[in-house]
């Protein structure tokens, strides 16, 4: 082990990426081989609808958590930015670019309110979290008359939107997914509001001693999860079309648990957008592996919840050799 | 330095009293809120409204006295809303399908609560693993596990004619036709006093306010923080599991995969009732009118013509405004 | 002095690469205070808590009471007698006085907890102690001096036979330290063994008994505190006469411009009317003992604490100064006291940390230009001898003086003309010491005028061009440095305040 991680490539790559890539692997062959179902193109197609959403949020609340808070408002707000601009396109004659906008900017609303709170306001982030929950579900209900709205289908004239997802059979939602990781990972690794975001995560206090204005890079954060939420609620109509208010809630757990496996520390200040991505690939692959043995969705969630029990587990050890 | 600031700062403001202020300030809203709907609509005057409000508030109370515990340790236990119906489910299930006596069913229900609240309570005291996080898989966990045992299908525990119905009089009695006597409030508020009591005056009470006050000095003045930070944990799964029976002689009818969000009106009940977020400070009674603000706002916004989702926007802005001044308290103490 | 109550003996205790102890003796007699002495790090806090069962030791023996015995946790050690009055308070802030002297071993009544009973108990306690504190009191709302007292109660309910108390004036006002040696010398009177940890010469010549001081892990000696001199301490603690010669006379040149001036600068109690002025190319040294205030006012100073009142003026303009941002603005930069927590991060690299205040200037385009932010590093790695593997390397992985030389680095890129150094040398070993020192006279000589806060007399004497004395929130008195002795600063550090 010790011999692994001091070899140059293990070490560029990181070992646990490596072993998270390994899990994916072996999750994926032993699918195959406990369920022939599971290699069908649409299958693969099925998985990747989940990975599209879930991603997005978890990408969001990578940024987050990267400054040592947590936004588990992310599901209920993703539900509430597809519900209103779904309500507005069908019974307001919204043009759809304007609905996509919308979606974007109700995301960023919440997020700059979250982040305005956290930030400026050192108000707790799980309170800030459970807020906004309750008022997203709430607006979205109230806004809607707690009625389920259906986005287009594909062949209605407004379908075309959908091809963001998939064109034919080609994924095309897994480039702009990717591509967008890309963007994430540049923006945290490589520019000053990644670089603040990162060490205000790891020590708040000398960030600002340094004569940074903290509050701002923090509540960017917040401001950059509440857009890749928004984006988040336009995949998911484009795969799923129905939306229905009051839910929600199980894709905040299943966002923090992508992030969380791929090595992002809950304790802020470290995190990796490639991490996440293979984290959320690893949740959705469960999900399709569990329906394709013909089990139900209960028992990706247990499992889900076990897996990241462990991952913090592992992150707590970690950190307690260290000191 | 920060130190003496701290000092000075709750200096300015006793904060038995500033507990004492916030509860009364809860009460006042009660009163108001319960005249304002009152005012506006006839209907609500109604006694079976009075009941109503009471069956729908019973659950989330109880959810709420045990959520208080953690809170106060400065965690948080959000397994208890899908935990709540998990406990129901399987209890029912025994009952319908297992032929188990309602109080055999009924045991289950509350020893399973009590199960994952010591589970919880391991991960954060022992494992040292971030509770919201603990909590927050414990609830995926007990969503899923719910539906597996039972089979995904709705429960329904006993009614009517049924025997073993005889479980729902613990909460309502008919003592004539078309009147119905809650008296689940006299248990809820015999609860309430027991657990004030466990706060004030048990070493439970004691250690838990040590644990969020101040982790290391209880550790180091000998007291087995560990052990007391499991029970805190265990108190929220028992009363998880006491809720359980109380929705369950309610609603009667438990579906699997609901639940989510009944934890966050329970413990945004308990921070308006004056629960501090960050630990250390908090009363029973206070989360008891808390959640008691919570309930009125739900079933009285559609008496005046407004959905009952509106409740949950309200009770957002009001959980953000009452943590607020409390930060802004603070802020005023430092300067 | 009565008989042996405790005696320590080849006391030996290793950490991973550090040998912390080494066959360490003391010894303790009834109705004794007993001082230990030494410099940071000299081990006295690793013997106290090996005594008191938070650490193990490697080897030796603990007698006490002439039994051997061996304590495996500070519940163990209490339940014999032995308890310690730490320096940083442990009180339950939301707790009462009493239910915090009482914590871990509640009185009982039935199921419930006996308050009352709790109650009484304390403030028989404290008539004991003759202190005034309502036992029903919550403990958030006592002043740090109270608190203490409670802390010292809280050890007597235990029965203590051996009470080490920590450092625990460092906190405490003029007043309070008074009330403390009184309470002290009423221990002494009941044949208590005391153990007394402090820098504070004076107050080991007033309180205590005998002496035993340490010095780098080893035991040096012990003493008879009436019959020694300060000077007999002093040379036992640090092994030879003095560090080295205090500075002469003043290196700033006569006439040389104003670049800070502080005028009437209010904040809170710790910083009352502080007015002073700093000169390019000059080591202003901040002396006075804990809880002076000098960390307050430099706080205040660069904005990260709010201040009340006041006017700050940067090369004769005045600046206004509400966050450190501002601050940094203005050409000030702060080294905090407290590295760790306040001046770097530590899971981040040196490169990362170095530009932490300038982040903007390594910004291209959109991107961070990490060639340029690397190559920056690397040329104050060189300049200031930072010992590092390369500027990759996470903070975390370096000592404590080249960790310093990073959060000086910091400032240096910022081209801050003022730089202020909170205990520079905290927790610094004595080569990096010197280093250190040498970098802060070249950077006066290059022109930078520098606040230097210090608590160690030789520091202040060696580096300062003129020394600035504050006690209990206000300045008591400027001396030049050619005037400068350990007496006249000392006088103006403990001078009572009418």
């Amino acid at each position: 082990m010790e011999n692994l991680k001091k070899n140059p490539i293990v070490k560029k790559i990181g070992l646990n990426r490596i072993l998270l890539v390994c899990v994916l692997i072996i999750m994926y062959v032993a699918f195959a081989i406990m369920s022939p179902t599971f290699l069908s193109y649409s299958r693969i197609l099925s998985a990747l609808n989940y990975v599209y959403f879930l991603g997005f949020l978890s990408l969001g609340v990578t940024f987050v958590i990267a400054t040592g808070g947590i936004d588990f408002s992310i599901g209920p707000v993703m539900f509430c930015c597809a519900l209103i601009s779904g309500f507005c396109l069908t019974n307001y004659g919204v043009p759809m670019v304007l609905a996509m906008v919308i979606s974007l900017l109700v995301g960023l609303g919440f997020g700059m309110f979250n982040g305005y709170l956290v930030a400026f306001w050192s108000v707790p982030p799980f309170i800030v979290s459970m807020a906004s929950m309750n008022i997203a579900k709430g607006l979205a209900s109230v806004f809607t008359k707690a009625q389920s709205v259906s986005w287009p289908q594909s062949t209605s004239a407004e379908g075309w939107y959908r091809n963001i997802v998939k064109v034919g059979n080609i994924p095309v939602g897994l480039f702009i997914f990717l591509g967008v990781a890309v963007i994430c990972a540049i923006i945290l690794n490589k520019t000053k509001i990644g670089r603040f975001i990162l060490c205000l995560g790891s020590n708040k206090e000398a960030v600002r001693l340094s004569g940074v204005n903290v509050k701002i890079w923090e509540m960017a954060a917040y401001v950059i999860c509440g857009l890749l939420v928004g984006i988040a609620a336009i995949f998911f109509v484009s795969a799923y079309t129905t939306v229905q208010p009051g839910y929600g809630d199980q894709y905040n757990n299943e966002a923090i648990a992508g992030c969380v496996m791929g090595g992002t520390s809950m304790a802020g200040g470290l995190a990796s957008i490639s991490g996440t991505v293979i984290g959320v690939f690893i949740i959705a692959l469960l999900q399709e592996g569990i329906l394709a043995l013909g089990m139900n969705k209960n028992y990706q969630l247990i499992i889900t919840g076990i897996i990241v029990i462990a991952a913090v587990y592992f992150d707590v050890l970690g950190r307690r050799r260290k000191n | 330095m920060t130190n003496q600031k701290t000092v000075t700062a709750a200096k300015k403001q006793s904060s038995l009293e500033k507990l004492g202020g916030q509860r009364f300030i809860v009460l006042l809203v009660i009163i108001g809120l319960a005249i304002f709907f009152s005012v506006m609509s006839p209907n609500f005057r109604k006694y079976t409204t009075l009941v109503s409000i009471l069956d729908y508030s019973y659950y989330i109370v109880l959810m709420s006295i045990g959520v208080t515990f953690p809170l106060i340790t400065g965690g948080v236990d959000l397994s208890i809303g899908t935990g709540l119906i998990c406990y129901s489910l399987v209890g029912g299930y025994l009952i319908t399908f297992h032929n188990f006596p309602v109080w055999g069913g009924m045991l289950v229900t509350v020893l399973f609560g009590i199960a994952i609240g010591i589970l919880n309570g391991t991960l954060v005291a022992i494992m040292e693993i971030p509770p919201f996080l603990v909590t927050l898989c414990t609830c995926m966990i007990t969503r899923g596990l719910g539906s597996i045992i039972v089979g995904g299908f709705g429960i329904t525990w006993p009614t009517g004619t049924q025997p073993g119905a005889w479980f729902r009089n613990i909460f309502k009695i008919t003592v004539a036709p078309r009147k119905m006597l809650p008296i689940g409030i006299v248990w809820v508020l015999i609860l309430v006093l027991i657990m004030s009591y466990v706060l004030k005056h048990t070493k439970i009470g004691r250690y838990t306010i040590a644990i969020g006050s101040n982790k290391e000095a209880a550790r180091l003045s000998g007291v087995n923080v560990k052990a007391y930070h499991v029970t805190a944990y265990a108190i929220s799964g028992l009363f998880a599991g006491l809720a359980a029976i109380a929705y369950s002689a309610v609603f009667s009818t438990v579906q699997p995969g609901t639940g989510a969000g009944f934890e966050l009106e329970a413990i945004g009940g308990a921070i308006i009732g004056g629960v501090s977020a960050s630990g250390g400070q908090g009363t029973v009674t206070g989360s008891l009118l808390g959640v008691f603000v919570i309930c009125l706002l739900k079933t009285g916004l559609p008496f005046i013509g407004l959905q009952a989702n509106w409740q949950q926007i309200i009770t957002g802005l009001v959980l953000i405004g009452a943590v607020l001044i409390d930060v802004i308290k603070k802020r005023r103490g430092i300067e | 002095m009565g008989d042996v109550i405790l005696t320590m003996k080849g006391i030996d205790k290793s950490f991973p690469g550090v040998h912390a102890l080494d066959h360490v003796d003391l010894e303790v007699r009834r109705g004794e205070v007993h001082a230990l002495m030494g410099e940071n790090g000299a081990g006295k806090s690793t013997l106290m808590k090996v005594l008191t069962g938070i650490y193990t030791k490697d080897s030796g023996t603990i007698t006490f009471e002439g039994k051997e015995v061996e304590f495996h946790n500070t519940r163990e050690a209490q339940d014999a007698g032995i308890v310690i009055v730490h320096q940083e308070l442990n009180m339950l802030g939301h707790l009462t006085v009493a239910q915090n002297i009482f914590i871990g071993r509640e009185f009982k009544k039935g199921i419930g907890i006996d308050d009352r009973k709790m109650n009484e108990e304390a403030a028989k306690l404290f008539k004991r102690l003759n202190i005034d504190i309502d036992p029903t009191e919550t403990m958030s709302n006592l002043t740090v001096g109270k608190q203490q007292m409670c802390e010292i109660a809280k050890a007597i309910s235990h029965e203590a036979k051996v009470i080490v108390f920590d450092e625990p004036s460092a906190a405490l006002t003029e007043s309070e330290i008074e009330e403390l040696f009184k309470i002290i010398r009423d221990l002494r009177e009941q044949q208590l063994g005391i153990i007394y940890i402090s820098h504070r010469m004076d107050e080991i010549k007033v309180i205590t008994d005998r002496v035993t001081v340490m010095r780098d892990g080893t035991y040096v000696g012990t003493l008879i505190t009436k019959d020694c001199t300060k000077n007999d301490i002093i040379n036992m603690m640090v092994g030879r006469v003095i560090y080295e010669d205090p500075k002469t006379h003043s290196m700033v040149p006569k006439g040389a411009p104003v670049v800070l001036k502080v005028e009437k600068l209010n904040a809170g109690k710790m910083v009352q009317n502080v007015s002073f002025e700093l000169h390019k190319g000059e080591i202003l040294g901040f002396s006075g003992l804990m809880g002076a205030g000098r960390t307050e006012t430099a706080r205040a100073i660069f904005g990260a604490d709010p201040k009340e009142s006041g006017k700050i003026y940067v090369n004769g303009k005045e600046v206004v100064i509400n966050t450190p941002e501002d601050a940094v603005k203005n050409g000030i930069g702060y080294l905090s006291e407290d590295r760790k927590r306040y001046g770097i991060v530590v899971q981040k690299s040196v490169a990362e940390n170095t530009t932490m205040a300038t982040l903007a200037k390594f910004v291209k385009g959109i991107f961070i230009d990490k060639k340029k932010e690397e190559k920056v590093a690397q040329d104050y790695v060189d300049s200031l001898a930072t010992k590092t593997p390369g500027v990759d390397q996470l903070v975390v992985n370096l000592s404590g003086g080249n960790q310093q030389k990073v959060v000086i680095a910091k400032w240096l890129t910022r081209d801050c003309d003022i730089l202020i150094f909170d205990e520079p040398t905290r927790g610094i070993d004595v080569g990096a010491k010197n280093e250190i020192y040498k970098l802060m006279n070249k950077l006066a000589s290059e022109g930078k005028a520098i606040i230097m806060i210090s608590s160690e007399m030789t520091e202040i004497l060696r580096m300062s061009d003129r020394i600035i004395i504050m006690c209990e929130g206000k300045i008591t008195g400027e001396i030049d440095i050619a005037e400068a002795t350990q007496e006249n600063i000392m006088n103006l550090a403990t001078r009572e305040i009418g």
